[in-house]
């Protein structure tokens, strides 16, 4: 119910206190997978807003992936490389993400470099 | 759009044992009495979802006999312009609609020329609806409100369906009954037609509760026997839940490939436009050249019309055929199958499967990873919490966490679970009912739909399949007691409760049709669904607003 709610919810701050009520329920249901993908996404957004004040990058909402997908694209490397580290990627995702997001924009030098 | 089959005209719903005919007859003589009701010339308003369903009884010519001169879709803000004496709306009883129906009506009125308006509820009229109607301030504007019983409709000599796309999320996740109670419904429409069916076999819940009721309306009824000899012998009540894999596998008939891959709704297809009209042309006519006499000739002609029709069906169904051959034979389709008959075979089931893991990494569709990771769900009993967290996160974290709910959804129904036991139980089901067949190509069609069929067979005695199973009886009046022929086949009505496959009913009708089966099967659903169109029905769509 707070997840819907959240999303009805257009501004930041307000989407995140529905999260935290809905972590609030989570844990009472005793449901620790979704408590702590619910905390994961409030971590998310908050990342995606310092990104969006710092870099001026439109990331803030989309998934995980779409944001790594982004930063990388956008040549911001170290960012998506903390996102990697911070939430746990698989390395074989993460490559492929790197991969095709380096191959479309044909930045062949940064994929050298691994 | 092509007609997908031209069986699927009225006339040849005659075909089989059991003339489905007649239940069509009966839907269209309701509609031209309530059409009737309302004299003069008429516009009709669709609600869009209805105009599939109702294509299927009656057509536009019937509705012209009855005065109907327009037709528009419903939608908000002021209607076209028509001169007619009536307005009729067509809709489902949903509240939102009737907010769009109050805005038509609101905007008509301050117009010219005063017109009488009608609703007709389909498939049952609601208070709600109503209600809402009164405090918009319009209920008086309408001289008749209407309810158009639209429970089964016949879709083939052998098919029925309730078309109720929610019938699955209502039934097992949100514990909305509605769509039981239609269903019923429905059966003791067919059972006023066609007469009382003796014997009734289920599995499952949701069986259970339509059979409660049939035999509750049944009892208010009383008094009231139809004295018609019985058409059907055994009506079959199974939940889908019974079987949750065979449609999350892809199905691998001919009419299952069309579905899987451009979607089959209300008997049509909607086929991509290239490679299609050059062939009917230029294979036409051709035999023409044979023809030697007059009367020769005079004959040709006559057989033209049917011809022409079959022609011209060969080469949409070649066509079709061809770009389902496209489809086939790319490794992707492969791959897929590769790891679904993985699973069914129970290779590796409980462990993280690296196919998933790499249409993940690549951002397939959603649906198609919903399907295989439910899919091994299912064929592991449940996964392993270590997994099953892992593919969840997995999900979360490329296609967004608003998925939340979709999973939450899917867990609740059972396609997705946590394995509680150790022990896994569907490997010793696929051993009992042979479901699986090694090296099989017409047996294909049985094959595709495991438990279906299998249970067909055996009047559910899979003992270890999920859910209570239950028998009853219906009393006949006396003298009814069908006198069966030496060699006669048994009709068994097969109702899947919350959806069935195209797959699944070839594999029915294949039994239909071995010699030694004995039995005459008649499907009928609340829905025709395959993998795709199942899972989206549990999906939640959350409209994000942007920041």
């Amino acid at each position: 119910f707070y997840v819907r709610a959240s999303y009805q919810e257009g501004k930041l701050e307000a989407r995140l206190s529905h999260l935290q009520s809905a972590v609030d329920e989570y844990n009472k249901a005793k449901n620790e997978f979704a408590a702590k993908a619910t905390e994961e996404e409030m971590r998310l957004l908050r990342f995606q807003r310092r990104v969006e004040e710092e870099k001026g990058e439109r990331v803030l909402g989309s998934s995980l992936q779409d944001t790594m997908h982004c930063l990388i694209s956008a040549g911001l490397h170290k960012q998506a490389e903390q996102l990697y580290k911070d939430f746990r990627v698989p390395d074989k995702r993460y490559w492929w993400l790197k991969l095709s997001a380096l191959a479309e924009k044909e930045d062949w030098d940064e994929l050298e470099k691994f | 759009m092509i007609l997908l089959e031209d069986r699927k005209m009225a006339a040849h719903l005659s075909y089989g044992r059991v003339n489905l005919n007649i239940l069509r007859e009966a839907a269209r003589k309701e509609l031209r009495e309530f059409l009737d009701k309302c004299a003069g010339s008429k516009a009709i308003v669709w609600d869009e979802y209805l105009t599939g369903p109702f294509g299927l009884i009656a057509q536009y010519s019937l509705l012209k006999e009855h005065e109907v001169e327009k037709m528009f879709t419903l939608k908000g803000g002021r209607l076209p312009a028509a001169d007619v004496k009536n307005i009729i709306f067509f809709v489902r009883p949903r509240l939102e609609l009737m907010d769009i129906i109050a805005e038509n009506v609101i905007s008509e009125d301050k117009l010219r020329s005063p017109r009488d308006f009608h609703i007709l509820f389909v498939p049952r009229h609601s208070l709600l609806c109503k209600q809402r109607l009164e405090e918009q301030g319009v209920l008086g504007s309408f001289i008749n409100i209407d309810e158009y019983i639209l429970d089964l409709i016949p879709y083939d000599g052998d098919l029925l369906s309730m078309e109720s796309e929610s019938a699955f999320r209502e039934c097992y996740l949100e514990n909305d009954q509605t769509s039981l109670y239609h269903t019923a419904k429905g059966l003791m429409t067919l059972q006023a037609l066609y007469g009382t069916i003796p014997q009734i076999f289920g599995k499952g819940e949701c069986a259970r509760h339509v059979a409660n009721m049939m035999l509750r309306m049944k009892r208010e009824f009383a008094g009231s026997q139809t004295q018609i000899l019985p058409v059907f012998d055994t009506l079959l009540l199974l939940d889908r839940n019974v079987d949750l894999l065979t449609p999350l596998a892809t199905q691998l008939t001919y009419e299952g490939l069309i579905d899987e891959v451009y979607g089959i709704t209300n008997g049509y297809v909607k086929l991509p436009p290239e490679n299609k009209k050059a062939k009917i042309i230029s294979a036409a006519f051709e035999e023409r050249h044979n023809a030697k006499t007059v009367g020769e000739i005079k004959q040709f002609v006559s057989q033209l019309p049917h011809m022409q029709a079959a022609r011209s069906s060969l080469a949409n169904h070649t066509s079709i055929a061809e770009l389902i051959k496209d489809i086939t034979t790319s490794e992707a389709f492969f791959d897929n199958l590769t790891v679904e008959q993985e699973f069914m075979t129970g290779v590796d089931t409980d462990k993280v499967n690296t196919y998933i893991e790499d249409c993940m990494a690549q951002k397939d569709p959603l649906i198609k990873i919903l399907r295989l990771v439910c899919m091994q769900s299912v064929c592991n009993n449940g996964l392993k919490q270590k997994v099953l967290d892992y593919y969840k996160r997995e999900i979360l974290q490329t296609y967004g966490y608003e998925h939340i709910l979709t999973l939450g959804n899917l867990e609740k129904t059972g396609l997705l679970k946590l394995q509680t036991s150790a022990r896994n139980s569907y490997p010793t089901i696929r051993k009992t009912l042979k479901l699986w067949m090694e090296d099989a190509n017409e047996q294909r069609a049985a094959d595709a739909a495991p438990d279906a069929a299998g249970v067909a067979q055996h009047r559910g005695g899979a003992e270890d399949a999920p859910g209570p199973h239950f028998e009853e009886r219906q009393q006949l009046p006396a003298g009814l007691h069908k006198k069966r022929q030496q060699g006669e086949n048994n009709t068994t009505l097969v109702f899947f409760l919350g959806g069935v496959t195209y797959a699944e009913i070839a594999a029915l009708r294949f039994l239909s049709q071995m010699e030694d089966g004995g039995t005459e099967y008649i499907i009928a659903t609340t829905k025709l669904i395959n993998g795709t169109s199942w899972v989206r029905s549990l999906m939640d769509r959350l409209e994000t607003l942007p920041f």
